[in-house]
């Protein structure tokens, strides 16, 4: 590039920063990157002298003179300007608003200068001066020094010469590369995961962000006693906030650090971009002390200091964090001499694209000023507000005991742990306890004559159902059934079920439901296991049962019972559990009566009321809806057992004026016709928002909560209205805590395991010491025991639990941590969508995927894109499946061992034309990978937006295509993308042509690849990643893009080539490379070349050597698929290989192509093997393939050239060129093309 | 999140409470008030084994004098 003499004054490089920077500018429409100064004077002010500073500062400093450009190759420069007009405004209205616009206005990076200065007066003698600049040109660390640099200009001074920023670039372009990468990798050696915390970040492109800010007073003795730095400090609180808001005892964060390198004389009085983000990362042992914590953390920073030049994107190939802080100081008023002008007021807004960034500056004594700049997408300023309270929390904390243990921080605010231990804590007090017969005894007491059970035909009164009851209770007593003796009852769903349960209380025994249904091996286990004294099963029903057995009574008369007491046992109902055998969970009838009080009140109960029972009776539920009718006066309305859904279902729930229905259930159903149930409860999964919408209008529609291990519900929803994943608050007598790993009350907002506690606690399991002691623990907050549920929840800001999932269904996908129920919620949110489940499938080994599942009429790909909208790449699913119906377990439960695998293609696609390929090398260069499949997901494979906008970026240096970055969202797969540049006419090549310029720009000689046997020389773009400036063209056979006569020989093949890459380059020296046949014509083009006088710098044959063999013989097509790369089974047919070109570059050709494909195939093997090489006078270097057992000694080749260079690579004859062996290869090529 | 309640390497107590139900319990958290130490510290394995061994009969103690009473009375 030549300087335009005159006007510029030097051309530059760019810092890794400034690269970065450069990119999101160039490729983003909305660019955000805006650093501004905001300066409010007082007093009588001289414009004139104003501007002439404001010129003089341009003058001084080069760098604030600077344009930034791409060259050809893609690589950006900055262009130093001689001169630059002054960018000077003065604005009149609201000077907050004046600052605002002039942030959102952009600059264009090519034209200097990247700065203007704004003068807004704010009335006699008051103004305000903005500075707003491109972060590329200035950090915030230069600010104070233009700004005193600024006023003392203004003042008439003179200031000493300044180092220029080029200084620092040659700085920077000495440092030891290696050396830092080693350092880092070092440094963040073990770290798991990444420590993402804010919801969605890689969803969108970046918002301006909004700030809250605060002060606070610390007395930092005891810390500095210590010899730790305020910085420390508020990283480490900046880490163990992190820590308590993921769960995680090892965090990482971004840090600005100043970047100015000591070793630069009078770097501190630069201006420039110095600024780097490095990564910070504090460990968490919350046995030790504050101290030791800060203590570490301070000596890690410190042995990592000199390498903080590193770029980002160098220490680390993936994101590891979305927060970062920063420790500033600023000028402050009064700190600048203005003459008779005064500044009262500084103000600095800082470019960030973080969700949350942290910024501390000291204020003078202990105090420090604190803001925090937050994306509003991802908070809001009260959430914000409170994290910065935390975060002032915990620097009190630390500050007034750095000797007290980690653990016993506390990030809750004062009033805040009172509410969520108080009132969010505890439901209404319990109800006095009384007994299930006791609670239906009632009814029967004062509605001797009111229905009390239905199923079909069959109905029976309170009072003939109390009999019945106690006939049973009587036989049952005779047989020593009492308190504490567990009675099995094997019916099914019915009225007489209802007799017999009634019964089993009545005697005072705990009655043990056992679903007939059920397989023989479960059955005989629960007998065997609970041991029941007796068994109530229908006659000549055969169970594994050889106690006393009793039928259900048809008709009886009442007996004196025995007396029971509530803490006696009532049921027992085995728990399925995913792992370990099943445990019968021991429920008192202590808790019925609260439960049975929280119905009446918030279904509104009422006598007279039909009662849905719909829940098989060895579920839980089925005690809910029995109490719902028996406990209330109402009527218990059962359905038939064999009715599980559908229209049967509906039927008898248009009969009904409350039922409980599981959502997998619901789901099924038809939402229109009459209002009934009037109060429909839903419960035991997460209930989609769909479900809601079209069942909660016109009725009442609750979501209950609670594990068998309590007395069924421990939290129940308000009425709902949109809103589905709220499981509301604790109901009658039940007290809830949400706590970490470290039994702490979590805040609001913040995942934690759910606990219960309270009246309706079970017993513990039966027979279970172990497990009820592990399950079953001590309270800290409050009397007696609480259950550890195993379920994530989270509070709203208002108290209101949400449910998230399974603690034990959270998964691991390439290392980010999952939460299905979140991306469920999602798609279950999209139009068209029934239900979603989501599951982590590993249907190959080590494969592991996200799969969705929904019903109804959604259409798959656009879920995934809607999903991709909204949720990080990570939980984007890679596969949606459309099912008629969920799979559904015995208990109306998802089955998730029994949803299907997704389908996939038996044949994995290769990338083809070379616009995939060279896609798959950028993305898996940007991603840090070995190699990207065509339909893999960018998102999925760790990327962000940050790695999006490189991707973007060297997509513009290799194909020369505008993409902006969201098209990368769009379409984050190589075929999806390829599809979008081929529509654009810079990314469209002609894939079949004879000269294929995978790279057609560059600085240096081109070199020219000539095509294998398959005729088609794609593969070779995976060298560009590894060549750059260079020019790469890829030879390809004739008769595949058009029909025309094919060669004769490889020497007529050479001849042609030579005359194509004269047209490219006219004469030598020319570099020539090709892979197996390729070699052979690479060869004939050399010794041709010669002949006519050229040179020949560079001949590179991969794994190639004269043939032998019959030239005639056939040669099958699947050979052919397999050299473009098809795993293919042994018979293919024409509809095969039509499926598998199918969406790629070769899709849209027609078969006549493929059949010239095939016959230019076949027309150079048979060339090939006629070929006898001349001689080549000069090296001939031979790539073999270390793997290829069949290949000749490499001196085979010595009587065709003046030396033989063997290099061996470690791979297959065909995997060549794959991506690592053509990365071995292109590391030497360049020893030989750039000596 | 890890579970508290579940590393297998981690340090444990065996709690009992006035109705002589038990509760495994890391030793990391102070003990609850109303819970006494029964075991430990030790292994988690060794404060369930511990549980099982002591923890015979699953009723709460008040229920169990209570049932004793009306035997007798």
């Amino acid at each position: 590039m030549t300087t335009g003499r005159g006007r510029l004054e030097d051309v530059l490089p760019l810092s890794p920063l400034q690269q970065g920077l450069y990119f999101h500018a160039a490729l983003d429409d909305r660019d955000l990157y805006a650093t501004q100064l905001v300066l409010d004077l007082e007093g009588p002010l001289d414009v004139a002298a104003l501007k002439r500073a404001a010129s003089a500062l341009l003058a001084r400093h080069a760098n604030l003179r600077c344009g930034f450009r791409q060259r050809k190759n893609g690589e950006p420069v900055q262009l130093v300007h001689r001169e630059v007009a002054l960018p000077w405004e003065e604005a009149t209205g609201d000077p907050g608003a004046v600052a605002e616009r002039e942030r959102a206005r952009p600059f264009d990076l090519a034209r200097p200068p990247l700065l203007r200065f704004t003068l807004v007066p704010g009335g006699p003698d008051r103004n305000r001066l903005i500075v707003t600049s491109h972060h590329i040109l200035l950090d915030g660390w230069s600010m104070p020094v233009l700004a005193e640099e600024f006023f003392t200009l203004y003042l008439g001074g003179t200031l000493p010469p300044v180092t220029p920023y080029k200084r620092y670039l040659e700085w920077l372009a000495g440092r030891d590369r290696t050396a830092a990468r080693e350092a880092w990798a070092k440094a963040l050696d073990g770290v798991e995961e990444p420590t993402l915390v804010a919801p969605a970040t890689a969803a969108g492109p970046p918002v301006p962000p909004r700030r809250v800010t605060t002060e606070v007073a610390l007395d930092l003795s005891a810390v500095r006693r210590h010899g730790l730095t305020p910085n420390t400090l508020v990283q480490g609180a900046w880490g163990l906030l992190l820590s308590r808001l993921t769960g995680r005892d090892d965090v990482v964060f971004g840090a600005a650090v100043s970047g100015r390198p000591p070793e630069i004389p009078g770097v501190g009085r630069m201006v420039g971009l110095f600024v780097n983000t490095v990564p910070v990362r504090v460990r968490i042992d919350e046995e030790r002390s504050v101290a030791a914590l800060l203590t570490r953390l301070q000596d890690e920073q410190a042995e990592l200091f000199p390498h903080q030049h590193a770029g980002l994107t160098e220490i680390s190939r993936t994101p590891l964090f979305d927060t970062m802080t920063a420790f500033e100081n600023y000028p402050q008023p009064g700190d600048i001499a203005l003459g008779d002008v005064r500044l009262t007021r500084v103000d600095l807004f800082d470019a960030t694209h973080y969700p949350l960034a942290l910024v501390a500056a000291p204020l003078g004594g202990d105090r420090l000023w604190l803001r925090l700049d937050h994306r509003p997408d991802a908070y809001d300023d009260a959430e914000a507000a409170l994290l910065l309270a935390r975060v002032e929390r915990l620097l009190r904390a630390m500050a007034a005991r750095p000797d007290a243990p980690v653990g016993d921080l506390d990030i809750l605010l004062p009033g805040e742990r009172d509410r969520i231990l108080g009132d969010w804590a505890d439901g209404p007090p319990a109800a006095p306890p009384r007994t299930l017969p006791e609670l239906v005894g009632t009814w029967v007491g004062r509605t001797p004559d009111a229905p009390a059970v239905t199923c079909e035909d069959t109905t029976l009164t309170y009072a003939e159902l109390w009999a019945r009851a106690g006939a049973l209770a009587g036989e049952l007593t005779a047989l020593g059934v009492g308190p504490e003796t567990i009675v099995a009852i094997a019916l099914p769903r019915s009225v007489n079920f209802v007799v017999s349960a009634l019964g089993v209380s009545r005697a005072g025994g705990a009655y043990l439901p056992i679903d007939p249904g059920y397989p023989p091996d479960r059955v005989a286990f629960m007998l065997d296991d609970a041991r029941p004294a007796c068994l109530i099963a229908p006659p000549g029903v055969p169970l594994p049962y050889d106690g006393p057995r009793l039928s259900p009574p048809a008709a009886g008369r009442d007996v004196r019972t025995r007396p029971v007491r509530p803490e006696n046992a009532a049921y027992v109902i085995y728990t399925s559990g995913s792992t370990g055998r099943p445990k019968g969970v021991v429920v008192s009838h202590a808790g019925l009566a609260s439960l049975a009080a929280t119905e009446i009140e918030g279904f509104g109960l009422a006598p007279g009321d039909r009662t849905l029972h719909f829940s098989s009776p060895s579920f839980d539920a089925s005690v809910f809806e029995l109490l719902m009718g028996l406990a209330s006066g109402g009527t218990v309305t059962i359905v038939p057992p064999d009715v599980y859904g559908g229209e049967a279902l509906r039927d008898v729930l248009r009969e009904v004026t409350h039922g409980f229905v599981a959502p997998a259930v619901l789901a099924g159903l038809d939402a229109d016709g009459p209002a009934n149930p009037r109060t429909l409860v839903v419960g035991g999964e997460s209930c989609p928002p769909g479900l809601v919408e079209r069942w909660a209008p016109g009725r009442r529609m609750i979501n209950a909560y609670g594990p068998t291990e309590t007395t069924v519900a421990a939290t129940m929803s308000a009425p709902l209205t949109g809103d589905a994943t709220t499981i509301g608050l604790p109901i009658t007598g039940a007290r809830v805590y949400v706590l970490d790993g470290r039994l702490r009350p979590v805040p609001p907002g913040v995942p934690g395991e759910l606990y219960v506690a309270g009246i309706g606690l079970a017993r513990g399991y039966l027979n279970r010491p172990a497990p009820t002691a592990e399950r079953f623990v001590a309270g800290p907050f409050g009397p007696g025991r609480m259950y550890r549920t195993g379920d994530l929840v989270r509070r709203r800001a208002d108290g209101r639990l949400e449910y998230l999932g399974r603690t034990d269904a959270q998964v691991k996908v390439r290392g980010f941590r999952i939460e299905p129920g979140e991306i469920e919620a999602v798609l279950a949110g999209q139009d068209g969508v029934g239900r979603a489940a989501v599951v982590v499938r590993e249907d190959r080994p080590g494969d592991r995927r996200l799969v969705a599942y929904v019903t109804g009429d959604a259409d798959p790909a656009e879920l995934r894109r809607a999903a991709a909208r909204t949720l990080p790449g990570h939980l984007v699913p890679s596969a949606v499946v459309v099912l008629d119906a969920l799979p559904l377990g015995p208990s109306g439960k998802l089955d998730r061992a029994a949803l299907p695998a997704p389908e996939v293609s038996g044949v994995s696609r290769p990338p083809l034309g070379p616009l995939e390929e060279v896609l798959c090398g950028l993305f898996a260069e940007v991603l840090g990978l070995d190699r990207v499949g065509v339909e893999d997901g960018f998102f999925e494979l760790g990327g962000d937006s940050l790695l999006a906008t490189r991707l973007a970026g060297r997509v513009r240096a290799e194909l020369g295509a505008d993409l902006p970055v969201r098209t990368v969202f769009e379409a984050p797969t190589v075929a999806a993308l390829a599809g979008r540049l081929d529509a654009a006419p810079a990314g469209g090549t002609a894939p079949l042509d004879v000269l294929l310029p995978l790279r057609a720009r560059g600085d240096r000689p081109p070199l020219f690849c000539v095509h294998p046997a398959v005729g088609v020389a794609w593969s070779y773009a995976g060298l560009l990643r590894h060549l750059p400036d260079r020019p790469v063209y890829g030879l390809q056979a004739r008769g595949i893009a058009r029909d025309e006569d094919l060669p004769g020989s490889v020497e007529e093949m050479a001849a042609d080539y030579v005359a194509v890459i004269r047209g490219v380059q006219p004469h030598g020296p020319y570099h020539l490379l090709g892979w197996s046949l390729g070699g052979l014509i690479a060869h004939a083009m050399a010794v041709r070349l010669r002949a006519g006088g050229e040179q020949v710098a560079l001949l590179a044959l991969l794994d190639a050597y004269p043939l032998d063999g019959d030239p005639d013989a056939e040669v099958p097509l699947p050979d052919l698929l397999r050299d473009l790369g098809f795993a293919v089974p042994e018979e293919v047919t024409a509809e095969d290989v039509a499926g598998l070109l199918e969406g790629s570059a070769l899709g849209g050709i027609d078969v006549h192509r493929l059949e010239g494909l095939y016959r230019a195939y076949l027309n150079a093997l048979r060339n090939g093997r006629r070929f006898v090489p001349g001689r080549f006078d000069g090296d001939l270097l031979l790539f073999t393939a270390a793997r290829n057992t069949e290949a000749p000694p490499a001196d085979v080749w010595a009587p065709y050239a003046a030396r033989v260079e063997p290099y061996a690579v470690d791979c297959a004859h065909t995997e060549m060129a794959d991506p690592g062996p053509l990365a071995h290869i292109a590391a030497k090529l360049k020893e030989s093309l750039d000596p | 999140m890890t579970n508290p309640f579940e590393d297998p390497d981690g340090r444990y107590l065996v709690l009992v409470n006035e109705e002589g139900q038990h509760s495994l319990w890391p030793t990391f958290a102070d003990v609850p008030a109303g819970w006494t130490v029964a075991h430990g510290e030790d292994t988690r394995q060794a404060c369930l084994d511990y549980v099982n061994e002591h923890w015979t009969d699953m009723r709460p103690k008040s229920l169990i004098a209570a049932m004793e009473q009306h035997e007798r009375g």
